[in-house]
C-alpha cells in the first residue's frame, strides 16, 4: 500500500473517531436542547392557562388531551415548584402511545387548588439519535470522497518531484553513467532529500571509482614482482647451474608462485562480480561457449580415464557476460573432473530450465551448501585454490541464477536454473 | 628477429632481455613512453613488445603510432591488466597477441616466434628442427617427408618444444600453454607426460630421433645432442 492511500486510510480512522465523538456529543446537547425548549414552551402554554382561569374561565373548558386539570383538598397548599417529567400519553391522531413532556404543578386560583398537568409533544431520544447518525454517516461519505480526490491530486501534482527522484535513482547505475540530474521542486523536504541522494550517490560513484582503480592497480602491482620472481626462476633454471635437487626446489618455489598469482586473481574476480563489474550483457547463444569449453574438458576426461557425457541443446539464450560464462563452466566441469573417482564419468546436461553437471565422486566432507564458501576445500593439502565454487555462486548470485549443489550415493550434481533468469535480475535489482 | 621490450618494470625488463636475448632474438628496451616512443620513430623493429600500463603514458596509444609508422611490425601486449575492455581494445588496435602477467618467458618466446612466422612469412613457413619439419598454419608435420598424425594438442606442443629448443621447459609452463590458466588440475602434470609421452611415439615411430629430454622432477628439453 502506498503512502498516500496509508495516510488517507489512517485519515479516515481518525474522522470515525471524531465523528463517533462528535456523534455523541452533537446527542446529547441535542437531546439537552430539545428538552429545554420543550420545557420552555410548556412554561409558556402554561401562563395563559393560569390567567384564563383567574379571567374566570372554568377548568372543563380548558382540558384537553394535553391538559389535565384537577381540584386538589388541599388548604394552603403553596404553589406548586414546576416539576417536569417525561410521560405516555395516547396520541388521538396517531392514534398510540407516544412520549410526551410533561409540566406538572399547582396553583391556588380563586381561592381553588388545581393540579395541572401540562403536555407536550417532543423529539424522542431515538429519533435525535438517528437523525445525528444519518447527518453524521453522509458528512462522512463526503469526506471519504474529498480525501480520496485529494491524495490523488496530491499524487499527481504535490509527490511528483518524489517520483521523479525515485525513477532516476531506480535507473542509476554505478558503474556505467553519471549521477542523475534530480528534479528541480519547490518542497522544501523534496529539495533536501534530493541534495542528500545527490552527494551520496556522488560519493558512492566516487567510492566505487576508487574501489575499482583499487583493485586493478592491486592486481597489477601483485603480478608484476609474481611474473618478475617467476622470471628469475626461469633463468635460474636456464643457467645450467643447478644439480637435481636444487632444480626440484625452483620447481616448488615456480609453482607456489604461479598459485600466489592465481589466488591473487582469483579473489581480484570475485570483489569485481561483487562490484557488478560486469554489465549485464544481451542473449546470446549460451550452448556456444559451453560447447567450447566442453570439449577442452572431454579430453581431459579422456586423459583421466573418466566417461563424459554431454547432452547440450544447440541453442539456449542466456543473459550473462561471456567471460563470466566460461569462468562459471570452467570451474565447475574443473570441479566435476577433480572431485572424481576411478573409473567414474562426468555428465553435462544444458537445456532451456538448467544447466546441469553430474559427476560420480567421493562424499563431501562438509554440506553440500558450505562447498559455496570460500577457501571450502575437500582436502586442505589439495593444490587447488577453494575458491572455484565461490566464483560460481557468485556469479550465479549477481546474475539472478538459483544454483543448488546435491549429493547422493556417490554421484554430485550441480543445477544452475535457467528459465526465469532475466526475470529473477530485474526484480532483485 | 629485432624485437623492442617497452616494459617500465626494469626487473622484468631484465628478465626477458636475458632470456630473449643471445640467440637469433636481438632485443631492445625502453623502459617508459618518452624512450619508446623515440625507438619507434627512429628505428624499424620486427615486433614490439608492449606494456599497457606506463608511468608517463598508455601502452595503447604507443600502438596507435606503431600501426600508423610501422604498420608492418608485430605486436605483443602484455599487462597485468587482463581486464577484457583492455584485451579487446589492443587487439582492435591490431595488436597480434595478448600475454597477461605473470607469463612463462618460454610462452613469451613462442608467441613472439609465432608472430614473427605470421608476420613474415604469412605462415607458409615451415619450421625445422634437424629432421622434424612443422607447418604451423596447415598443422601438417612430418620426419624424414614421413607425415606425422599428430593430435592438435601434440602439433602445439611440438612448435611449443622447437620454439624453445635447448631450453628447459617445466611441466608447468606446458601445461598453461596448452591449456591455459584455467586448467590448473593437479593431475594436468600427468597429461603433459602422456602427451610428450606419445609425441615422442610418434616421432621415433616416423624413423626420428628423440630429440625430447626428460629432466627428472622438473620438465624436459628439445636440444640437438
Amino acid at each position: 500500500m502506498n503512502l498516500l492511500a496509508k495516510t488517507t486510510i489512517f485519515n479516515l480512522l481518525l474522522a470515525l473517531v471524531a465523528f463517533v465523538i462528535g456523534g455523541i456529543q452533537v446527542y446529547h446537547t441535542f437531546k439537552y436542547e430539545v428538552k429545554r425548549e420543550t420545557d420552555f414552551s410548556l412554561i409558556e402554554s402554561f401562563q395563559p392557562l393560569v390567567s384564563a382561569m383567574e379571567a374566570g374561565v372554568p377548568a372543563a373548558e380548558l382540558q384537553s388531551w394535553m391538559l389535565y386539570i384537577t381540584t386538589i383538598n388541599r388548604i394552603d397548599t403553596p404553589d406548586m415548584q414546576l416539576v417536569f417529567s417525561d410521560t405516555l400519553a395516547f396520541h388521538p391522531v396517531l392514534k398510540r402511545q407516544e412520549p410526551l413532556r410533561m409540566l406538572t404543578t399547582s396553583r391556588n386560583i380563586n381561592g381553588v387548588n388545581y393540579r395541572f398537568k401540562v403536555m407536550n409533544v417532543f423529539i424522542e431520544e431515538s429519533d435525535i439519535g438517528r437523525i445525528v447518525k444519518n447527518v453524521l454517516k453522509d458528512l462522512f461519505i463526503v469526506l471519504g470522497v474529498i480525501l480520496i480526490i485529494f491524495s490523488l491530486l496530491i499524487s499527481k501534482f504535490l509527490l511528483r518531484p518524489f517520483k521523479e527522484t525515485m525513477q532516476k535513482i531506480k535507473s542509476f547505475n554505478l558503474q556505467s553513467g553519471e549521477v542523475p540530474e534530480l528534479p528541480k521542486t519547490t518542497t522544501t523536504e523534496f529539495r533536501q532529500l534530493n541534495v542528500f541522494l545527490k552527494e551520496m550517490l556522488e560519493k558512492n560513484r566516487k567510492d566505487y571509482l576508487t574501489l575499482k582503480e583499487f583493485s586493478e592497480n592491486a592486481s597489477h602491482e601483485m603480478q608484476t614482482p609474481l611474473a618478475v620472481a617467476g622470471g628469475k626462476l626461469e633463468l635460474l633454471v636456464e643457467s645450467n647451474a643447478l644439480d637435481l635437487a636444487q632444480l626440484q626446489l625452483v620447481q616448488e618455489t615456480q609453482h607456489s608462485l604461479s598459485q600466489l598469482s592465481k589466488l591473487g586473481e582469483a579473489l581480484l574476480l570475485l570483489t569485481k562480480i561483487e562490484n557488478q563489474e560486469f554489465a549485464p550483457h544481451t542473449k546470446y547463444n549460451f550452448s556456444e561457449i559451453l560447447q567450447v569449453d566442453v570439449s577442452n574438458f572431454e579430453e581431459l576426461a579422456a586423459m583421466k580415464g573418466l566417461k563424459f557425457q554431454k547432452n547440450i541443446l544447440p541453442v539456449v539464450q542466456l543473459q550473462l557476460d561471456p567471460s563470466l560464462g566460461h569462468i562459471l563452466i570452467n570451474n565447475l566441469l574443473k570441479n566435476a573432473i577433480r572431485h572424481n573417482v576411478k573409473d567414474g564419468w562426468v555428465k553435462v546436461s544444458l537445456d532451456h530450465q538448467s544447466l546441469r553437471i553430474f559427476n560420480s565422486g567421493p562424499p563431501p566432507p562438509v554440506p553440500t551448501e558450505q562447498l559455496f564458501e570460500r577457501f571450502q576445500k575437500s582436502n586442505q593439502t589439495s593444490k587447488s585454490l577453494g575458491l572455484g565454487l565461490a566464483i560460481v555462486k557468485k556469479i550465479c548470485q549477481v546474475n539472478g541464477l538459483p544454483i543448488v549443489y546435491n549429493y547422493q550415493e556417490g554421484v554430485h550434481e550441480v543445477v544452475i536454473t535457467l528459465a526465469g533468469a532475466s526475470k529473477a535480475r530485474s526484480t532483485s535489482k | 628477429m629485432k624485437i623492442l621490450i617497452v616494459e617500465d618494470e626494469r626487473a622484468l625488463l631484465e628478465n626477458m632481455l636475458s632470456y630473449l636475448g643471445g640467440g637469433d632474438i636481438v632485443c631492445e628496451a625502453a623502459s617508459n613512453f618518452a624512450e619508446a616512443e623515440d625507438k619507434l620513430t627512429s628505428y624499424s623493429y620486427d615486433i614490439v613488445v608492449l606494456d599497457i600500463m606506463l608511468p608517463d603514458g598508455n601502452g595503447l596509444d604507443l600502438l596507435r603510432l606503431l600501426k600508423q609508422c610501422q604498420p608492418e611490425a608485430g605486436v605483443l601486449i602484455i599487462s597485468a591488466k587482463n581486464a577484457l575492455d583492455d584485451r579487446v581494445m589492443g587487439l582492435e588496435l591490431g595488436a597480434d597477441d595478448y600475454l597477461t602477467k605473470p607469463f612463462h618467458l618460454p610462452e613469451l618466446n613462442a608467441r613472439l616466434k609465432a608472430i614473427f612466422r605470421r608476420r613474415k612469412f604469412q605462415g607458409h613457413t615451415a619450421i625445422h628442427f634437424k629432421e622434424i619439419v612443422v607447418n604451423s598454419d596447415t598443422h601438417e608435420a612430418s620426419v624424414h617427408d614421413v607425415p606425422l598424425t599428430l593430435t592438435l594438442k601434440e602439433h602445439e606442443l611440438l612448435v611449443f618444444f622447437i620454439a624453445n629448443k635447448n631450453r628447459v621447459l617445466t611441466k608447468q609452463t606446458i601445461a598453461e600453454h596448452l591449456w591455459g590458466d584455467s586448467i590448473d588440475l593437479q593431475d594436468s602434470f600427468d597429461f603433459v607426460y602422456q602427451h610428450i609421452k606419445n609425441l615422442r611415439k610418434k616421432i621415433t615411430g616416423a624413423g626420428g630421433e628423440d630429440y625430447i629430454k626428460t629432466i627428472y622432477g622438473l620438465g624436459y628439453k628439445m636440444s640437438e645432442s
